[in-house]
């Protein structure tokens, strides 16, 4: 890919140099010496109103060469040679008839005012001549934008336009995050400081910096319609005031290009998401579906062969009761790898609601009901907690794996305890069991995907329970740790903001009560 | 009761073997349909009083079952879901279903719920002066809570939302249903009252308000109140 900034391939223009001046008088001052010397020799057979007309074509063809000034010249150079060389006194610039004195004022005026009218018809001649080129250049440049198909091709395509006029000079500066952008280096006044570049992208309005030699260079912003596109960088004479509207219809085409070219990149990236969304959730619900049914089949059946009418004999109790567990076990796994799969296939959508944690809580401990049965279960400080705005079906999802690990890996009789407690801003939690706790140089690890806190040991699980509570958590703006307190046992902390809650107006006092 | 049949409308053979068994333990006449069409066309000719439906059929979401049921009865309907999403669950509640169970179920959890749903069809609570659950009795008619016989204050919204909750219990009532019925149509976004008032009311009437028996969260979706 090309690099957006572009360098000018031409050298830099420079202001017309002196010797051009000089040689459009010395032009003047040639036609005119040549034409006295041509007619001299036939000055008895010439008249002087003829000479007077040779003098003029003179001067026509100074103003045709060299325009205005150089006319002027001519004009003044012709009467005084006419004079000198072919009035009477020849050889001085004296008059000796009052006649002669009105040729020389007549022939003045008229070669100066043939002389300026066929200057200005040579410049208005040059100047449509260039307006033609512009107008082609721009047309091209309109065409060459609307077919643009990358921002590096936008570029290209103004340095190719500015370069119509040899007395000026362009680049395109795109924001960092459009492209790598190398500090533009080179003196051909085209480098501007970084901290203008952003004063005029930020401002939105066009900037001038002198440059030497009655050079500037403009800065003008492309401002988009919901954001600042980058620059445009213009180097030209400091006194073509015509060049300004040009700019700045140059700025709006090449702000309309990036534009396309912007939108159309976030379109396609859209449909791709939204097609890749779609198909993923298609995906999800068919597994989930799919897998659940036979699961609960499988669950059910097993269930059922425990709680009929007749008791089991012993082996085969024994046998139900595991098909079921492991049934149970299995449908946990699958929607834990589903969680999963939600939470990790791009924005984790939270529905926040201002909730008690005690009744979040709550709920968990009843869906553990079985996985907890027999076990001791401290809570403490939960009913002092103020409302959290919290998701709160992804919050249950985290207690229930904290306290469901919490029970997996610590023995039956050791007790579990969920505590809470007031960190400034934050709520912190603390799932707390009396096993062996966390392997000491795997704290951190223990959260990655797929990863488990005792590898060896025979509890199943595949490690995803805490990676969901730490996506979980940090969605809600919280964090999570895992250490070993020092009195024993593992420790699984995380913290939630508490946030602004909504205001609660107490009930005006009025009890229904009526005393018996 | 020896005369409530119960419709099962579930496509999965196995599962609606489960489920017969299940209810057929309780001494209940079951019938069974595959599908939406199937169903409706069973709800006719049986007229049951309690159906259980699977909300993934082949031919139609369950809520179109549960749409053209409410048209010409009011039995109760307890539906049956892989988990899905809680909006979904609240679609169906809305839609008129009494109570949701999540696959995999357990039998014992499914007899329960039928139960209370069977109860519930037959004569309602709040129609009753009495209702006793746990250690609490509260008296409808002379506006009375009494824990271990001790009279409990309520203020006048926890009064109604336990009036509210008891006369529907085994029924899931969504956030929704709850905020309009207590607070009235322009209750809005004031979720958090509701939660709050539960809390109060499990606070006063439960044994350990953290562990609730008889005021249930659904997360994400309602309360059910269980006797």
């Amino acid at each position: 890919m090309r690099h957006p900034i572009l360098m000018p391939s031409v050298p830099a223009p420079s202001p017309p140099a002196f010797p051009v001046v000089l040689r459009r008088y010395g032009l003047a001052v040639g036609v005119c010496g040549l034409t006295a010397a041509l007619i001299f020799p036939f000055q008895p057979a010439l008249d002087l109103p003829n000479t007077v007309m040779l003098f003029l074509l003179a001067v026509v063809v100074v103003a045709v060469l060299a325009g205005r000034g150089a006319a002027v010249l001519a004009s003044v150079l012709g009467v005084a040679l006419f004079d000198f060389l072919f009035v009477p006194p020849r050889f001085s610039l004296e008059v000796s008839h009052a006649r002669h004195l009105l040729t020389f004022v007549v022939m003045l005026v008229v070669s100066l005012v043939v002389g300026q009218l066929t200057a200005g018809l040579r410049v208005q001649a040059t100047e449509a001549a260039r307006r033609e080129r512009l107008a082609r250049a721009l047309y091209d440049l309109a065409r060459e934008l609307a077919g643009a198909m990358s921002v590096p091709q936008v570029a290209e395509a103004v340095e190719r336009f500015l370069l119509v006029r040899e007395d000026a000079r362009g680049r395109l500066v795109l924001p960092a995050d459009q492209g790598p952008t190398r500090p533009f280096s080179g003196d051909d006044g085209l480098a501007v400081p970084d901290q203008v570049l952003q004063e005029v992208m930020a401002s939105g309005n066009s900037t001038r910096l002198l440059r030497s030699g009655g050079y500037c260079c403009d800065v003008l912003p492309l401002s988009g319609s919901t954001r600042n596109r980058g620059a445009l960088l213009v180097l030209h004479r400091a006194d073509d005031t015509g060049l300004a509207p040009l700019l700045e219809a140059l700025a709006a085409l090449v702000v309309t290009a990036l534009e396309r070219l912007h939108f159309v990149a976030v379109a396609q990236a859209a449909q791709l998401e939204a097609v890749s969304e779609r198909l993923r959730s298609t995906l999800l619900s068919a597994l989930s579906h799919d897998v659940r049914t036979p699961l609960t089949a499988l669950y059910g059946l097993a269930d059922s062969m425990l709680t009929g009418p007749q008791p089991l004999p012993e082996e085969a109790r024994v046998s139900a009761v595991a098909i079921r567990d492991q049934a149970f076990r299995l449908n946990g796994m699958v929607g834990n790898l589903l969680d999963m799969a939600r939470l990790r296939s791009g924005r984790v959508e939270l529905r926040r609601e201002w909730q008690p944690v005690e009744e979040v809580v709550g709920a968990s401990l009843k869906l553990l009901e079985s996985a907890l049965a027999g076990r001791a279960l401290r809570l403490e400080g939960l009913g002092e907690q103020p409302l959290l705005e919290i998701d709160a079906v992804l919050m249950e999802r985290v207690f229930c794996n904290l306290l469901e690990n919490a029970a997996k890996y610590s023995p039956v009789e050791s007790p579990i305890v969920l505590s809470t407690h007031d960190a400034g801003d934050l709520v912190e939690f603390r799932v707390t069991n009396g096993g062996v706790g966390f392997p000491p140089d795997r704290l951190e690890q223990v959260f990655a995907l797929f990863e488990r806190g005792q590898p060896e040991e025979a509890v199943a699980g595949m490690g995803l329970g805490l990676a969901i509570c730490r996506t979980i958590v940090e969605a809600h703006g919280g964090q999570i740790r895992a250490f070993n307190p020092p009195q024993g046992g593992g420790c699984v902390a995380f913290t939630l903001p508490k946030g602004n809650p909504p205001p609660f107006e107490i009930e005006a006092a009025g009890e229904v009560q009526i005393d018996a | 009761m020896p005369d409530a049949t119960v419709l099962v409308i579930e496509d999965e053979r196995q599962i609606r073997h489960v489920v017969r068994l299940a209810l057929e333990r309780e001494g209940l006449p079951v019938v069974e349909a595959e599908s939406c069409a199937g169903g409706l066309a069973e709800a006719g000719r049986s007229r049951p009083d309690l159906v259980i439906l699977d909300l993934g059929l082949p031919d139609g979401d369950g809520a179109r079952f549960i749409d053209a049921f409410r048209a010409w009865s009011s039995a109760p309907v307890l539906v049956l879901s892989a988990r899905s999403t809680e909006h979904d669950k609240i679609g169906v509640l809305d839609a008129g279903a009494d109570d949701y169970l999540t696959k995999p179920f357990a039998v014992g959890e499914l007899q329960a719920r039928v139960r209370a749903l069977l109860r519930r069809g037959r004569g309602r609570l709040d129609e009753e002066a009495i209702v006793r659950f746990g250690d609490v009795e509260v008296d409808f008619s002379l506006r009375e809570v009494r824990r271990s016989g001790d009279l409990v204050k309520l203020t006048p919204i926890e009064f109604r939302l336990l009036g509210l909750l008891v006369g529907q219990a085994g029924k899931v009532m969504t956030h929704r249903q709850l905020l309009r019925l207590v607070w009235g149509p322009d209750a809005g976004d004031n979720s958090h009252y509701l939660r709050i008032y539960v809390g109060h009311l499990r606070h006063k009437l439960e044994a350990d308000p953290a562990r609730p028996r008889h005021f249930l969260t659904e997360t994400g979706v309602g309360y059910r109140f269980r006797l």
